[in-house]
Formats: C-alpha cells, structure tokens, sequence
C-alpha cells in the first residue's frame, strides 16, 4: 500500500532522511519509534508530501506520488545502498552525499543517457507519468493527525468536521452533517459540536481531530506524535480512539514515545536513528531482543 | 466677539447633504480598499520575486507621496496623459481606497503572518486547495487580527476625506468654509465641524469595539 524507496531529505546542510526503504501493507499498523530528531516526523510527514523529498520515491497503492523522474527510479535504491555501507565504514556525511549525488548518480544518469538516448529517456518518463498522482489527491487518501491538533479556531467543531468533506469530496451538506455526526459519536464528541475549539480540552480536541481527519475517508491515517501536546490524564482517551480505529482494519502510521501503546498495537515496529531505518521487526521480537546496540540503549532510556 | 450658532441651524441642511458626501466616500474606499489589500498583501506573501516587487513598490508609492497631492493628481493629472475622466468623488474615492489597501494590506501581511504553521499544514493535509485555505482558513483568522487596525485606517479615512473639498466636492469641510466666506464668522463653522467629526470617530470607535466582540466569539470566555 506504500512503498517508500531511498528516501533522502536535506533541511539545507542537515540529512535528515538518509536512504529510506519502508513497505506498508494494507490494514498494517506500523509504529515509527526513535529518539528526537532521528527524522521519524519528517518520514511520516513526506508520505502526505508535507515535507518534499530531496531524493527518492514514495508509492502509495500504486501511485507515485513524488515527481517523476525516471533516472531516480532506476538508481535510487543503490544509491541508497552504496550510501549506507559507506556509513557503516565511518564515512563523513558531506562525503557520502557528494559521492552519490555527483559520482555514482549524476555519472549513472549521464551514461544512460548517451547509452540509450534521449528517446529512451522520454518513454522512461512517459511511464512513470502514467503511475503519477498529484499533490491533492494524494492528501485526500492520506488523513494526517497532529501534534497540536491544528482545528480551525474560527469555526465550531461541526463546521471543522464538514468543511474538507464539503469543499474536496463535494459532499451535500446534510450528507457531510449526517457522517460528521456518527464519527463524533464514535469518539464521544458528538455534544459538543456547536462549540468552537477553544473550548476544549486538548483531548477533546485530539478526537475532534482524529474524526475530522476520518470524515475524509482516508485510506491511511497518518499519526504524528498524537498525544505528545497532551496533559497525562488526556493521554488515554486519545489512545483509545486510536485503538479502536486500529481494530477497524485501518492502515495507520504512528509516530509515538508511548511505547507501551506501539507494542500493543503495531503490527511492526520501525526504528530509525540519524535518518536510517535500523530495525523493523514486529513488536515482540523489537522490544524483546532489539537487533542494534542503538536501539537497545534507545530502549534502556525509555523503557 | 459674540458668538452665534444659529447660523449652523440656518446651514443643517447643507450639512446633512454634506455629511452624506463624507459618510459616502468613506465608506465607499474603505471597502474598495479593503478588496484590494486582500490581493495586495497575498503578493507580499506570495513566493514569486515580482509580485513582492510590485506590492513593495506600491505601498511605497502611496506611503511616500503626500495624500493631497495624490488626490490633485488623480483628479487633474491622471487624465490629461490617459484617457480617463474622473469626477471628483470617483478620483477622491479611487485614492482613498488605493491609499488604505497600502495600509491594510501592510498589517493584514503581519496578520498573515502570524498565524499558525499548523493551520496551514491541517487545510493542506485535508486536501484543501490553495484559493480555498487562504479564502476559508487563513484570511477569516487574519483579519480578525488585524481588525483593530483596521477600525483605526477607517477613522483616519474618515478624517483624511476633508481633502476632497479641495478638489471641489461639498463635504462638511468644505460647508464650514462656504459659511465663513458668507458670513465671516470662522468659529462657530469650525467648530460645529469639529464637533461632527468627533462624533463620528467616536461612533466609529464604538462600532468597532462591538464588532470586535462579535467576531471574537469563537474565543474563549
């Protein structure tokens, strides 16, 4: 259902993503678990194109979703490759960048292009434009759950609820008004759908926002540090909403420090540090026997 | 010298068609100036190098050059080199309005601005065209914001309209100079106008703070 192929993202001279290989499969839950800035957001984030990759493809059910580029199709994943077992020999960030990008890449991409051609190249295009969805329908299939929560202050949780429906999916009103209010029962938010969010508890607002994101019909539900913003006491109602949504089948990416949670839900667990995916195992083996020295002393801190 | 206000009362009538012309220009440029700030100060966020250029150079333009002089200039110079006409209340109106998109659009950009990443992201993550986050999301919060000052642009719109009667429309101003020039009496005019617009800032203010209230209602109390 996603496919994520040699995911490199820079922030100027920072390598946040560093040569991503991630495959998701329908109704999968899959939690994404690292320390700060080990690029587990951005990861997350690059799957509804929130974050522009640098380099490399993300598939979602058969679409790519990043530009096309048919040069990075073939290469990406050696690149990535040759990336990672320079980085395990020591090698200096600057160093192995500037390798794959001028060396390796751009010398591969010059070769192929004498070699088979300009025609070539176009007709290699021309079929990854076939398989290419744009921007806002990706984000349409993609549902994303944030941090803070991030409701429109300046409509009611009704209006928050029907908006999207209404103006993206074309929905009638009393269609959207109909859905909005059985997936505001299911997280027990339905009294409160003539207030405005400022009203809230920062849980409340949580399952407002789950089911705003639910009233797109999303395919995928993107999780983005969930319940990070909120007070402890909030923290279980938002997981349980979270729970039951998993039980319904859902393909969801969870980004999360509540670790006990990710191991009851995931069916993997992934682990990245410095922008690698080090392991991805399923919860009991990952917890239990963690595979990288870096993983078990993230474990010892956290657990 | 004795004072004497009942030349106002002879003269109310003239006032109140006058008052009508100041009420009218006002209220006519401050909602055309609105509609220009909105894409005005869309270009000052806007990526493209040219449309910041050009909103840059236009609020500079209109800060840089005193008001009367614009006015003299819409209204007498404009259409000896380009093929318009302008009345007076269509050239007093058209600088007026330009002159407060130049403001309004400068704070609604701060407005802009200032509001949440996160907002932006939520509309975008919900699938949401541009023209639509900025028309539904962002802009209804940024005005909000910068309403305040916006109530402050209409009270020296108000005040900076006395300089269509320089270019000969009756507003109240300009009834205040007729009756001097009948009936050398300088005060009492003066100061009736005086009064009138003091009213009216104050009307205005108040206005403005009920307006204030009702658009914060999604605040919490």
């Amino acid at each position: 259902m996603i496919d994520v192929k040699g995911l490199f993202k820079d922030f100027g001279a920072l390598h946040v993503l560093r040569g991503v290989n991630l495959h998701v499969d329908e109704g999968e839950i899959i939690s994404i678990i690292g320390p700060s800035g080990s690029g587990k957001s951005t990861l997350l984030r690059s799957i509804n194109l929130l974050e522009k990759p640098t380099f490399g493809e993300i598939w979602v059910e058969d679409k790519l979703i990043t530009p096309p580029d048919p040069y990075l199709h073939f290469d990406v994943i050696r690149a990535s490759n040759t990336y990672r077992s320079m980085l395990a020999a020591g090698g200096k960030d600057e160093e192995i960048i500037r390798e794959i990008k001028k060396k390796n890449l751009l010398k591969e991409k010059s070769r192929l292009l004498k070699k088979e051609g300009a025609q070539y190249y176009s007709l290699l295009k021309k079929i990854t434009a076939e398989h290419f969805e744009d921007t806002y329908s990706v984000r349409r299939r993609v549902g994303m759950v944030f941090q803070h929560f991030n409701l429109f202050p300046h409509k009611t949780v009704m209006e928050n609820m029907i908006y999207a429906p209404i103006k993206v999916n074309k929905l009638e009103k009393e269609q959207a008004i109909e859905k909005a209010k059985g997936l505001l029962q299911s997280v027990g938010m339905l009294e409160k759908q003539d207030v405005y969010p400022d009203t809230l508890s920062g849980g409340q607002k949580q399952r407002v926002a789950i089911a705003r994101t639910l009233a797109m019909d999303p395919d995928i539900v993107l999780f983005d540090e969930p319940t990070s913003a909120l007070d402890p006491e909030m923290v279980k109602e938002v997981l349980d909403v979270i729970q039951r949504l998993a039980g319904t089948g859902m393909t969801m990416l969870l980004v999360t420090h509540e670790m006990g949670f990710a191991r009851k839900v995931s069916d993997r667990i992934c682990f990245l540090d410095e922008g690698v995916l080090i392991e991805d195992a399923p919860p009991d083996v990952f917890f239990s026997t963690p595979k990288s020295d870096r993983a078990k002393a993230f474990l010892d801190k956290v657990l | 010298m004795q004072l004497d206000f009942s030349i106002i009362l002879n003269w109310l009538p003239q006032f109140g068609s006058a008052l009508l012309v100041t009420l009218e220009t006002t209220v006519c440029s401050l909602l055309l100036g609105l509609l220009l700030s909105i894409p005005l100060s869309l270009c000052k966020i806007s990526n493209v190098k040219p449309l910041q250029w050009f909103a840059a150079l236009y609020t500079s333009i209109f800060r840089g050059v005193p008001l009367l002089v614009q006015v003299f200039m819409m209204y007498f110079g404009i259409p000896l080199v380009l093929p318009v006409k302008f009345t007076a209340f269509q050239a007093g109106t058209l600088v007026f309005a330009m002159n407060s998109a130049a403001y309004i659009s400068e704070s609604m950009r701060g407005g802009i601005k200032a509001i949440d990443r996160g907002q932006y992201e939520a509309a975008m993550a919900l699938g949401v065209h541009y023209p639509s986050m900025m028309k539904d999301i962002i802009l209804p919060q940024a005005i909000k914001s910068v309403l305040p000052s916006l109530v402050n642009e209409f009270i020296s719109l108000l005040k900076n309209t006395t300089l269509i009667a320089s270019i000969g429309l009756v507003d109240i101003l300009r009834v205040g100079q007729l009756i001097q020039s009948r009936t050398y009496r300088a005060f009492e005019p003066f100061f009736a106008i005086s009064v009138f617009y003091y009213v009216l800032v104050m009307g205005l203010s108040f206005l403005g703070k009920l307006l204030e209230r009702w658009v914060n209602k999604s605040d919490r109390r």
